[in-house]
């Protein structure tokens, strides 16, 4: 780590607390950036915000989904300007045709897609590995270990970029993207912009590759423009790559070497101190000589590397035998590594420590106050077949509260719920469930779809003002944002109405009576419709709290009608006495009320 | 500079000031030089999910963001069911600060699971380790609710037992929170003081 550091240090440089989201940001701001665009995604978010917020030269948009953040990243590159987009690894699911598009293309400014994997968390998406992209699409993937490295890294990946001509994904774990440690930050340095437009045209593969099979010989200034021989710039990116001080070989005993890269690098040193490692700040392509060099160094050789194998494999296709997964199981066995995963398998006799038996679980539970609460209750009062879709209203899924049966990816329900229909003949409306995130992200197609398939569903669009899963960031449809305007504000009930829909209602979220029927009128209307339920984020609008409300333990039977609703504020306590009583903690209650309407002996009251 | 770094879990659950109250000490042990790593892990649900933060000061490069269970030489837990989960992380003579409050656990709730049957309290205080209990009811008086600041009360607890100088801690304070909480929260150090050396 010294060394790399030190390299760092000059004499105006001084050392500043910084997150990994910070330090990426930090790096954008040197690098020169000019265009920042994106989607919000746990845990890469912030990468934004404090773009945003600390570096105001830097334009930045939060765009309608990932593939179109990426897009305009790609738009202002081929203009000769450096930019990047941040998502999560599933949002470059959604983005992965714009990533095929530009990869192996003709690059002017530096494109660098930073990518947040969200690694360890037990309800987050362990399932997912960024760097699959950069063995599909042949692309290089840089991972910082540190805060310091992340900034490093950002600047590194826009040279790259542009020696190379390739976009380069930098990957962040929710680790990195979490951890505060020292950056040396050079406060004089100024924001310097620059142009660089060595292409003419820049197209996909497929134009591409074309002209590689067709004009091989051919001098013709026509052809040549077009052509792009990206094959050869990724060799001689592997070949440079053993040469670069981003991969760093620190040779030291010989019984235990290590490639590794990450936050895992430093889990390695900590529990291995006298081990050799290879530590790589590109994991893709790999340094194939210092591996190699490694190999021949120790006895074994490991491989310790978060999310799935892909380094393991990469490293075996060079025919070097490596130990990984065989040793360290991954998902479900682990959903990250950690130092003690690392002593418990290398260092014999390392003591063993195990976590208290019977302690809860902590499930995920809506916010107290919260307008999908009481969507949840009327679908579930109502028998109503329904799917949700990635919103805060996914934990309707939950066991204790039973509200939905259907649940996939961002945008998903609208669709969903069409193709129940239609495959039982529209006999049983099935309901979407849509936050209005989702809604401008990808589920607006779902009701132009099935608008023009002549298809009859109900959608409730849960209109919150936000996007409030990832803490409150602005959408089409806020009253806020980075370029705001009121008249660009998108309405999303006008929106449905141009469509096409026939039968939209908006209403109050916290108007039950009026919610309820409206949701029983729309599912029987027999036509296609839209409930829009209005209520801002309780959390990000921090709305102002109403009489709480409080349970009367004489009438309360503990039927547990209002805990199942799934209110934060409902607990189950034990007593003094050590009985148990169903109480309203009256910090977390906000007086929205719902929990009174479930009751049904009157026992809750304001 | 004799003490060369310790390792604390910071624990909790949301809403309670976890992260104030780690870029608070950050800012203390930065001030004396040392190198830190602070990671924290915050759990789904934006409002009663579980809060870890690792916290790692040294006078050498840190290297793991994350404390090895077995290396933890303080935990401040800020909820009792909190505290029970890292339990097995303090190295034999480290030492638990808790607070005796308890958010009750969504699965317990709703019946997917069965509550512990002894005292959470009990429990820790019979964990083999030394162990500080903060009971906030107890401590609270009509005119200062204690309960909403644990997070300082629980910076000036730790400070005091660490022979820190309170006047830099609560000059973190004053520059660290917004001008109109300053009263309030210095007030809660104050307390903290004052339970810390009832203990």
């Amino acid at each position: 780590m010294s060394f790399f550091y030190m390299k760092q240090e000059n004499k105006f440089s001084t050392l500043k607390m910084m997150n990994g989201n910070e330090a990426v940001a930090r790096g954008a701001f040197e690098a020169g950036v000019k265009v920042a665009s994106g989607f919000p995604g746990t845990p890469s978010t912030e990468v934004m915000d404090y773009t945003k917020h600390s570096y105001p030269d830097i334009y930045c948009e939060w765009s309608t989904n990932e593939k179109v953040g990426l897009e305009v990243a790609i738009g202002a590159s081929f203009a000769g300007y450096r930019s990047f987009a941040v998502m999560k690894t599933v949002g470059l699911h959604v983005a992965a045709d714009a990533l095929g598009g530009a990869a192996g293309s003709q690059i002017n400014g530096g494109l660098v897609l930073v990518v947040g994997d969200d690694v360890g968390r037990i309800a987050g998406d362990d399932y997912n590995d960024v760097r699959h992209y950069g063995n599909m699409f042949n692309i290089p993937v840089l991972e910082p270990a540190d805060s310091q490295e992340a900034k490093d890294l950002m600047i590194k990946a826009f040279e790259i970029s542009e020696e190379y001509s390739t976009p380069v994904i930098l990957k962040i774990t929710s680790v990195i993207c979490k951890t505060t440690s020292a950056v040396a930050i050079d406060e004089t340095q100024t924001y310097k912009v620059s142009c660089r437009s060595k292409y003419k045209v820049s197209f996909s593969k497929v134009i591409m590759t074309t002209m590689m099979m067709n004009a091989k010989g051919s001098e013709h200034p026509k052809l040549t423009k077009c052509f792009h021989d990206f094959p050869a710039e990724m060799k001689r990116l592997a070949e440079d790559c053993n040469d670069f001080d981003i991969n760093r070989l620190e040779l030291n005993g010989k019984k235990i070497g290590v490639v590794t890269a990450g936050t895992p690098y430093y889990y390695t040193k900590e529990v291995l101190p006298d081990a050799s490692i290879l530590k790589v700040g590109m994991v893709m392509p790999l340094p194939a000589k210092l591996i190699r060099e490694l190999a021949a160094h120790v006895e074994k050789l490991y491989v310790i590397e978060d999310g799935h194998d892909i380094m393991e494999k990469n490293i075996k296709d060079l025919g070097v035998s490596v130990i990984g997964k065989e040793l360290f199981p991954k998902f479900p066995e682990m959903t990250r590594f950690t130092p003690d995963i690392i002593e418990e398998k290398l260092v014999p006799d390392a003591p063993k420590r195990k976590i208290m038996d019977g302690i809860p679980f902590r499930l995920p539970v809506s916010c107290a106050g919260c307008s999908h609460l009481f969507i949840s209750q009327i679908l579930r009062n109502h028998k109503i077949k329904a799917a949700a879709d990635v919103t805060c209203g996914l934990i309707g899924c939950f066991p204790h509260m039973e509200s939905y049966s259907l649940q996939k990816c961002m945008g998903s329900s609208i669709a969903l719920a069409h193709g129940y229909n239609v495959a039982t003949d529209h006999k049983e409306n099935f309901v979407a469930m849509i936050g209005d995130g989702g809604f401008w992200a990808t589920g607006i197609n779902g009701l132009m779809n099935l608008i023009f398939n002549d298809s009859q569903s109900t959608t409730i669009i849960v209109d919150n003002s936000c996007l409030a899963m990832t803490g409150g960031q602005h959408i089409a449809s806020s009253d806020f944002g980075f370029n705001y305007k009121p008249e660009n504000k998108l309405e999303i009930a006008k929106v449905c109405e141009a469509i096409g829909v026939k039968d939209i209602v908006t209403v109050d979220a916290y108007e039950f009576e009026n919610l309820e029927k409206a949701i029983l009128n729309a599912v029987n209307s027999g036509t296609n419709s839209v409930v829009i339920v209005q209520k801002p984020c309780v959390t990000k609008f921090k709305l102002p709290k109403g009489d709480v409300y409080s349970i009367d333990q004489e009438l309360c039977t503990q039927c547990r009608k209002c805990i199942n609703i799934g209110c934060l504020a409902i607990e189950s306590k034990k007593g003094e006495d050590g009985k148990v009583e169903i109480v309203i903690n009256e910090d977390l209650c906000t007086g929205c009320g719902l929990c009174s309407t479930a009751c049904k002996f009157d026992a809750i009251n304001q | 500079m004799q003490d060369t770094g310790k390792n604390i879990i910071i624990a909790g659950v949301g809403g309670q000031g976890i992260l104030l109250f780690s870029n608070l000490l950050s800012k203390y042990y930065s001030k004396l030089g040392y190198q830190l790593k602070i990671s924290d892990v915050i759990g789904l649900g934006q409002r009663g999910g579980g809060v870890e933060s690792h916290f790692r000061y040294s006078t050498k490069p840190v290297l793991s963001p994350f404390i090895k269970a077995g290396d933890v030489d303080y935990l401040l837990s800020f909820e009792q069911t909190e505290t029970l989960r890292y339990l097995h992380c303090l190295k034999d003579d480290g030492i638990v600060f808790s607070s005796t409050f308890e958010l009750s656990t969504s699965s317990v709730n709703t019946r997917l699971e069965k509550d512990m049957p002894e005292s959470k309290t009990e429990l820790i205080k019979q964990c083999g380790k030394k162990t500080f209990i903060i009971d906030p009811e107890k401590n609270k008086s009509e005119d200062f609710d204690i309960s909403k600041m644990m997070n300082i009360v629980m910076l000036a607890i730790y400070a005091e037992f660490r022979g820190y100088a309170h006047e830099e801690m609560m000059q973190i304070v004053r520059e660290s929170v917004p001008a109109k909480f300053v009263e309030g929260n210095l007030k809660a150090y104050e307390k903290g003081i004052e339970i810390a050396k009832a203990f």
